[in-house]
């Protein structure tokens, strides 16, 4: 998933390889397709190599297991369906599931299976198929996490191809929760098959040799026809390598490889740059609950301290966007009317004061190198609240170390959540009282309020009100600082066209990409 | 043989048993020689499951997903027996090893089947590496040595220093630069083919080339070293008092007796070849062991750490014996 917890071993080498890559990359030579050809109509054929990240030791082949590799689920995504997908337009699309309706008081959602659709063994895709998937998914470890508010016992069929999903609580999104691992496979597939158990998704796998993988085209694809005949997925251990291969032509795309790689490539005309933009957020978090940033003043204070468009130009390299303390910045919902909080020192000052802020300690930002430029944004951070005399030191901690001991306790840590989720999602799972990861210990009867009128809305206008409201508050109280959004970035040779554009999980549908002669 | 035969004439023993007994003897010594590495190798798995153990966290919450309760990983915790003391889950993992099971790993693969694919590709790095090193050290160490204090030795003893003082992730991103970048003679990066190994032989060029150059370096120094060694030996004098050609004496009269040292520091290199992979693997995307390893790190996913270090211990303890054997043959001392 994207909540890898990499670390950042190789980090200083690949920085070093990168200021040399740039150095000598002016001088190649560009005889591709010229730009325009992206316009064109889309070609059947050919075999796009795609270079993504993973570590050989942790492979895994499951669809519902964790996945701790770019690669896996990379693949697991091409060859299985997930029942809804991100989408553009509106957050949420189908895929597997042609649609799906609530019943009035919002809680119970029956999902209609694609008419066509069906295993690469040739076997229609049953609810039943659906139901034991899901109930699967739900009793991993994570399940709860993975398919929040809804009991595997509430997953059952209504029909041949129908799936009733029953929520334990009001949810007007809950198709979003849909979106990110709900692979479907054959009912009572035992797990020792699981590794080659068919799917029903655009590829099927040829074949699989430690997180290398080929897959071939499904021409009986429910979706719709699909250009690629083949995908070959090729593992990379460092975002270097995978440059290098692109660099070298080995590879068409180079997949969420990252700024570095991305600064190294720039100077060559015939790599495209695919920026994603509203990718992954790494806010500050403050402990609303007690301690020092209890006081709504302080977290304000914190948040007029930050210089955004500093982090973005030096976390990211440029590579993203300023972000105004609202979590789910790629929601079509998403407030962009509420005014963009921007640097003000003196208001900083003159809060911090109020709540008499004691500005004679050194506080503690905790964070971890799980990704590229997280430590980065709390040294950063530190440097210009020590502008508005509030003295932090960084803290670098080990990422399972922080997730034992900062996660969800810390009062002041950096975290980042990397999928374009929508601003509900965020709320019910962080923000709202008694959210499972409560991350700033943050409780507001009035936000708890306008956030149970939104999810349990089922008017647009109304419900397109409350959401506005929801996130004004979220704006002016939470204990979230988010500064920025960073871009995913893909590399791609000339020939690939189509890449999604998506952030998050929307990356891995390829069955859109199609290459030029 | 005719010493044994001449000795064994006046004993009342037949006379092919004392050169009996001292090959038995000699596979008895090699028995305890084993048995020591046997044993070396028992304890470095020790001290690395003591060491991950030391490592902040286990790899229950290294490998857990976020969004998991506590109680999950506590589950999870229990399921990968992370919960008993470490002595515990040692005495299991060495009592399955001989027969060939190194466990599962935190992410419920089997070591043994992660392995089976990146083992087999680390030795044909560190195997080919090490044959070029061992022939580039020998060939410009006797070189050097031809003629002591020449220009031509000067220029080795200089490049071999800086070679050796180079490290892996630097001769790796230059040769990169130069053989794949600018002059795109050679892949960047090795991909894998369907059955798991690199899908050309050109891919293994630039890897062996950056663990060769520094073990080259190293090695060069020590033959000519040990050669210089011989130089002074009454033997050697006298083989040049005799009027012999330098090359003949260098080859006939200082190198066999240079061979005891040439060996060691071969071995020791088997270490620093392996070593090196870790570096080299993740810079060209070779698919062997150091990218298992520095994943495995990171997870804190004891199995797998200790099933790396298993096979390259063995490997090391292996090229070690030779090195023994190689100096007891020599010298006629006690492996």
């Amino acid at each position: 998933m994207n909540w890898t917890r990499r670390q950042a071993l190789w980090a200083g080498g690949s920085i070093g390889a990168a200021a040399l890559l740039t150095a000598c990359g002016g001088g190649e030579n560009d005889a591709a397709s010229s730009p325009a050809d992206s316009a064109g109509t889309p070609r059947k054929g050919g075999t796009l190599r795609i270079g993504a990240l993973g570590r050989a030791s942790a492979t895994t082949r499951d669809p519902h297991g964790t996945q701790g590799n770019e690669s896996d689920y990379l693949i697991i995504a091409l060859v299985y369906d997930t029942l809804t997908a991100p989408g553009l337009k509106d957050n949420t699309v189908g895929r597997l599931a042609s649609g799906w309706t609530p019943s009035g008081d919002l809680k119970t959602w029956r999902f209609t299976i694609a008419k066509g659709a069906a295993f690469h063994d040739g076997s229609p895709v049953t609810a039943d198929d659906v139901v034991w998937s899901l109930r699967r998914l739900r009793n991993t470890p994570a399940g709860a996490a993975r398919l929040p508010g809804i009991k595997a016992e509430n997953i059952t069929a209504g029909g041949k191809d129908t799936v009733v999903l029953v929520s334990d609580q009001p949810n007007a999104e809950l198709p979003l929760l849909t979106r990110l691992s709900t692979f479907v496979l054959k009912k009572d597939t035992p797990d020792k098959e699981i590794a080659g158990a068919p799917g029903t998704g655009p590829f099927k796998l040829d074949w699989f040799r430690s997180g290398n993988a080929r897959l071939l085209r499904n021409d009986k694809w429910h979706g719709g026809p699909v250009h690629l005949d083949a995908i070959e997925v090729t593992m990379f251990e460092s975002p270097q390598a995978m440059a290098n291969a692109l660099l070298g032509g080995q590879i068409d795309v180079a997949s969420n490889v990252g700024a570095v790689a991305a600064r190294s490539a720039a100077s060559r005309k015939d790599i495209q740059l695919v920026r994603r933009p509203n990718d992954m957020a790494m806010p500050v978090v403050m402990r609303a609950a007690d301690g020092p940033f209890a006081d709504v003043r302080v977290r304000e204070a914190m948040k007029l301290v930050v210089d955004r468009e500093a982090m973005v130009k030096q976390v990211l390299s440029g590579y993203g966007t300023v972000a105004n303390d609202i979590l789910g910045t790629g929601d079509p919902a998403y407030a962009k009317d509420i005014p963009q909080r921007s640097r003000d020192l003196a208001k900083a000052k003159k809060l911090l004061a109020e709540a008499k802020f004691d500005l004679s300690k050194t506080y503690e930002l905790v964070t971890t190198e799980d990704v590229p430029g997280l430590a980065e944004s709390a040294t950063l951070f530190a440097d210009q609240a020590r502008e508005a005399g509030i003295k932090i030191k960084v803290v670098k901690q080990e990422s399972g170390a922080f997730y034992e001991k900062t996660w969800l306790k810390g009062q002041l840590y950096t975290n980042y959540w990397g999928t374009n989720d929508s601003v509900v999602f965020f709320a019910s799972k962080t923000m709202v009282t008694g959210a499972g990861q409560s991350e700033a210990g943050w409780s507001d009867p009035q936000f708890d309020a306008v956030y149970r009128k939104v999810i349990g809305t089922a008017d647009k206008k109304a419900r397109a009100t409350a959401l506005r409201e929801l996130q004004q508050i979220e704006h002016d109280k939470s204990g979230y600082l988010l500064w920025g959004m960073a871009d995913g970035i893909d590399l791609a040779g000339p020939k690939v066209r189509n890449l999604p554009k998506l952030p998050g999980y929307g990356r891995v549908q390829l069955e859109n990409v199609w290459l030029t002669r | 043989m005719s010493q044994a035969a001449s000795e064994g004439a006046g004993a009342a023993a037949p006379p092919a048993a004392p050169a009996l007994r001292r090959a038995a003897t000699a596979a008895a010594r090699t028995g305890v020689v084993l048995a020591k590495r046997a044993l070396m190798l028992g304890v470095l798995l020790a001290v690395v499951f003591a060491a991950i153990e030391l490592l902040p966290g286990d790899a229950a919450s290294a490998t857990s997903e976020r969004g998991e309760s506590a109680a999950d990983t506590a589950a999870r915790r229990h399921l990968l027996g992370l919960d008993r003391p470490v002595w515990e889950r040692f005495g299991d993992w060495m009592t399955a090893l001989p027969t060939g099971d190194l466990g599962t790993s935190a992410r419920g693969e089997r070591v043994t089947g992660l392995l089976a694919a990146p083992f087999p590709n680390t030795l044909l790095l560190g195997a080919t590496a090490f044959a070029l090193t061992f022939a580039a050290a020998l060939a410009l160490g006797c070189r050097a040595a031809l003629h002591p204090g020449g220009t031509v030795d000067r220029i080795i003893g200089f490049t071999s220093g800086i070679a050796l003082a180079l490290p892996e992730f630097v001769v790796s991103v230059g040769l990169l630069l130069v053989l794949s970048l600018w002059t795109g003679w050679l892949p960047a990066v090795t991909l894998t083919a369907p059955d798991g190994s690199p899908a050309s032989w050109t891919m293994l060029v630039m890897p062996v080339l950056a663990l060769t150059v520094p073990q080259a370096g190293w090695n060069a120094r020590i033959v000519r070293g040990a050669l210089a060694d011989q130089a002074g030996a009454p033997h050697v004098a006298a083989a040049r008092l005799d009027g012999l050609s330098p090359r003949r004496v260098l080859l006939r009269h200082a190198l066999p007796g240079a061979w005891p040292a040439i060996a060691t520091g071969a071995a020791t290199s088997t270490g620093m070849l392996l070593g090196g992979a870790v570096v080299v693997e993740t810079l060209f995307n070779y698919p062997g062991l150091g990218t298992v390893l520095s994943g495995a790190v990171a997870d804190r996913d004891t199995p797998v750490i200790a099933g790396v270090v298993a096979c390259t211990g063995a490997v090391i303890s292996l090229v070690l014996l030779c090195a023994d054997l190689v100096r007891a043959r020599t010298l006629g001392a006690r492996p």
